[in-house]
């Protein structure tokens, strides 16, 4: 599959934490590009700092050195509401704990990325539908996050970060707090969306679920080495 | 403003989830707003009733010219000045253009009015005054049935009477018609032209505007020359046409009649300016008293709902990671909160505003008239204005903590 355009660039990226007294490097001259249409796994074992790479990709987070290109453009020029709406409009995330609203139903939850975009689209009701058909959720859709289980929850939460159409999905851990056959299914939607043409990175300390992806970044210690392309 | 609707909503989703919680806070709401609306309409009440009465005694732009004593040097020359006649009304009418109503006024000493064997005798007596029809005009009488004075009965002095509602009461039995009738005015008949209308306004059961039903009047020149012999005035009030020209309607009625008093002061010209002031710095201090009230009321519903976002907050930090981690700006946030103060302050001031009508209702229909409060716009206005700014002074703090919060943090906060 032909590699697509750049959507974002880590250019001998650096953070640096204040730990105590102790300056911690939690990651250290990060440098890579993720292309349009990859589907990329960032492998390391817990406390390597790919939690915090996770977060500088979606400007969580600002990196102490270095500079990361988001569609050519450095984030660092951007202020922190733009920041905002460039994660409200173009970027989707999946997180460990599903991270749902609880008191909203399923719908809402979803449609929660498109109350933050600058233009709300007007089709926004349609999207939301989509979005729950690709993950097949749309029969809970009027359900609370409480009265699912959690791989339907995880599935709730993906049809969140996809309701916007992201030029790119950042998944945490997404399979961590479900069994491995639920946890099977979830790594099925995920290369079914790649298959769509959709730019995915995971984030993951288990080399099995890293093997699914065609990309591999390995995080050791805040250093960033290519896997290789499997 | 889909934002802030959909805010809204998200309060009432809040104020469900913490049931107990949020009716605290609105209560508490509700009773400073209550308190507010209240304290504004008794307040209103208050100032309505006193105004009125300053109404009733000729308003502000009425001037009262009195007879009294000289100063000590002026002793030995008093007997020059003829003192305040009907011929002082005459020249202030031609010589001060803007004293609008000129009301000569001679006040029968002990007046006895009797009719048929019964003698009026009213809680300070009635009194009997020697007047023309300016005084209906100056001090608010209205004819209730009859007529006023005509131009005959000023010329020839003629013996006739208007009485007031309370002298009708005590002279004639319920049936009579008065108008027609005679009675005696020490001792001298006199035909009753006219009764005047009943004037009642209750403090308690005490009428307040007793004195304007024991009042009797006849024309000032029947006084004169049938009853007291001789035309001195006891009483020379005049309104001015224009409340802006009133200080120089007393100076120009001052010069008048010093003039005609050949310089000695054997008078004295006042306004009820004084009065008005002593309304309005009352006035003023109610406003500021009730002013610390509000503040006072404010304050504490604010420090209730603060608590109640800052719990909320605390509560909630997951959710504003979450919120930030899929797009929502500081100002998303920021907003969100302070939309949800306002509904929590906008439902207490809702309810408090009710409570507050629901209490005013039931106190004017107990309380003695006079006393009751009123139900005015302007004290839902401030019911409105009061909730929503408490909300929304409430609300920024800890909506500022809220899209203070860093989204990493508030995602790993378990």
């Amino acid at each position: 599959m032909p590699l697509g355009l750049e959507v974002l660039r880590l250019d001998r990226v650096g953070k640096r934490y204040p730990m105590g007294d102790v300056i911690v490097d939690a990651l250290v001259d990060a440098s890579f590009t993720l292309r349009e249409g990859e589907a990329v796994a960032i492998l390391g074992p817990s406390g390597s700092g790919k939690s915090t790479l996770m977060h500088l990709l979606g400007f969580l987070d600002s990196p102490s050195s270095g500079e990361i290109f988001f569609e050519n453009r450095p984030v660092s020029s951007l202020n922190e509401s733009q920041r905002a709406r460039v994660r409200a409009e173009k970027i989707g995330f999946v997180f460990q704990a599903f991270n749902l609203l609880p008191r909203l139903s399923v719908r809402a939850n979803v449609a929660l990325p498109l109350a933050y975009h600058g233009s709300p689209p007007s089709d926004a009701a349609e999207r939301v539908s989509r979005a729950l058909e690709l993950v097949g959720m749309t029969n809970r859709a009027h359900h609370k996050p409480g009265e699912l289980s959690g791989g339907q929850r995880q599935r709730v939460a993906i049809a969140r970060a996809l309701v916007n159409e992201p030029r790119i999905l950042l998944a945490d851990e997404p399979t961590g707090n479900l069994d491995s056959k639920t946890a099977a299914t979830i790594l099925d939607l995920f290369q079914e969306l790649n298959r769509l043409g959709r730019t995915i990175v995971v984030v993951t300390h288990s080399p099995e679920i890293a093997a699914n992806f065609r990309r591999q970044l390995h995080v050791r210690d805040g250093r960033v080495t290519e896997g290789g392309v499997t | 403003m889909r934002r802030l609707f959909s805010g809204v909503g998200n309060g009432f989703a809040e104020i469900w989830g913490h049931k107990l919680r949020s009716l605290l806070t609105i209560s508490c709401v509700m009773l400073g707003v209550a308190s507010m609306v209240l304290t504004t309409g008794f307040m209103e009440g208050f100032f309505k009733n006193w105004e009125d009465s300053l109404q009733d005694q000729g308003g502000i732009e009425k001037i009262f010219a009195t007879a009294q004593g000289v100063k000590e040097k002026q002793e030995p020359f008093s007997a020059v000045s003829p003192g305040l006649t009907l011929a002082d009304a005459r020249a202030l009418r031609a010589l001060v253009p803007q004293a609008g109503v000129i009301s000569p006024e001679i006040e029968a000493p002990r007046p006895r009015l009797s009719r048929k064997g019964k003698t009026f005798e009213g809680r300070r007596g009635a009194r009997v005054l020697g007047v023309t029809n300016a005084i209906l005009e100056i001090n608010r009488y209205e004819i209730g049935s009859g007529r006023a004075f005509s131009d005959l009965d000023m010329r020839d002095d003629s013996e006739v009477i208007i009485i007031g509602s309370k002298i009708r009461e005590l002279l004639f039995a319920p049936g009579d018609e008065p108008v027609g009738a005679f009675i005696d005015f020490n001792s001298r008949p006199f035909r009753v032209i006219g009764v005047l209308r009943n004037y009642e306004r209750l403090w308690g059961t005490y009428n307040t505007l007793d004195w304007k039903n024991e009042i009797a009047f006849v024309p000032v020149t029947t006084m004169a020359t049938k009853v007291q012999r001789s035309d001195r005035l006891s009483f020379l009030n005049i309104k001015a046409a224009d409340v802006s020209l009133l200080r120089e309607t007393v100076d120009a009625a001052t010069n008048v009649l010093a003039q005609q008093h050949r310089g000695i002061i054997d008078f004295n010209v006042r306004t009820n300016e004084e009065q008005l002031a002593s309304f309005a710095s009352t006035k003023a201090s109610f406003v500021i008293g009730g002013g610390a009230i509000a503040g006072v009321s404010l304050l504490v519903s604010g420090i209730g709902i603060m608590n109640l976002m800052l719990a909320s907050i605390n509560e909630r930090v997951r959710e504003i990671g979450i919120r930030k981690a899929v797009g929502a700006t500081p100002f998303n946030i920021f907003s969100q909160f302070v939309a949800e103060a306002v509904t929590l302050s906008l439902l207490g001031g809702a309810a408090g505003v009710a409570v507050a009508v629901a209490l005013i209702k039931v106190l004017a229909a107990t309380l003695p008239p006079g006393s009751t409060p009123l139900l005015s716009p302007s004290a839902f206005l401030v019911g409105f204005v009061f909730s929503v700014s408490a909300g929304v002074l409430a609300g920024i703090y800890p909506a500022i903590q809220a899209a203070k919060l860093d989204p990493i943090d508030a995602l790993r906060y378990e």
